[in-house]
């Protein structure tokens, strides 16, 4: 289309002159792994308040990770519910499991391993805390 | 090679392992070392179903393993550490299967070998957070 300089530089200057300068961002909003990181710090933040700090610090891994590939949108922090007790973090750490492995088999991203990592991590901590 | 098939190498070497060096171990590592050696023979199991299930020939185990030289509860330890994380490491490479029942199969079987890795791990009194069992450091 340009095949000068010049002609790029007219071009340019048509483009801009069109409103056409903004650059095109391309975001992308991944439902699964929005839900991995709503689940990653909820469970932080129940691993911390039982006193599972090695634990609340794997959830602060797989949610700085999920926040790296989620940008640049970002989601905002949410104040989770406490457990009750440790049946009831387990019992969480089982579902939010279930919840990765879900999206390791039905992703429609490159994220499949990612996925099937944190699943694997949840579960051993379940079975741990149990 | 499939991933399942390199899946159940692991786990026929795994088993060969604890066989060799639980008798090496005594307290909490022993009881947890006859448990998982017990949890490898059942997944071993569950594999051999799935290659009847779809009319396959499952492979072999080897005749033998080198597992070294156990000569005390430390070396059987180490080992046995070795063997979970292989384990766990190849069991997580099968998740990239494109094969969704491969895949399943697989993420199955990791999540029950992040698991094992830990309670082994807890048994020897190791730390047992981990973010990304199975992955290379």
């Amino acid at each position: 289309m340009f095949t000068t300089r010049r002609g790029l530089l007219i071009g340019a200057a048509a483009f801009a002159a069109a409103g056409c300068t903004e650059q095109a961002q391309i975001t992308t909003s991944d439902a699964d792994l929005t839900a991995a990181l709503r689940t990653a710090r909820a469970l932080a933040q129940g691993a911390d308040a039982l006193g599972y700090g090695e634990i609340a610090e794997d959830h602060r891994t797989h949610a700085a990770t999920l926040e790296r590939l989620l940008r640049p949108n970002t989601i905002a922090e949410e104040e989770a519910a406490a457990p009750a007790d440790a049946d009831a973090l387990a019992a969480a750490e089982t579902a939010g499991s279930a919840e990765a492995a879900e999206s390791s088999m039905t992703t429609q991203s490159d994220y499949a391993v990612l996925f099937g990592e944190i699943a694997a991590s949840r579960a051993a901590h379940a079975a741990v805390i149990a | 090679m499939t991933a399942v098939d390199t899946g159940l190498a692991a786990e026929y070497a795994a088993i060969f392992a604890f066989s060799a060096a639980t008798v090496h171990l005594d307290g909490d590592a022993r009881d947890r070392a006859e448990a998982l050696e017990s949890e490898h023979r059942t997944r071993r199991d569950r594999l051999l179903d799935h290659y009847s299930a779809a009319g396959a020939e499952a492979p072999a185990p080897a005749a033998g393993y080198d597992v070294g030289v156990i000569a005390d509860a430390a070396a059987a330890q180490e080992l046995l550490t070795a063997v979970e994380l292989d384990v766990t490491a190849t069991w997580r490479a099968g998740v990239a299967s494109s094969d969704p029942e491969e895949r399943r199969l697989c993420l199955d079987m990791y999540a029950a070998s992040a698991v094992s890795l830990a309670q082994w791990r807890l048994a020897i009194g190791q730390a047992v957070a981990d973010p990304w069992p199975g992955r290379a450091e």
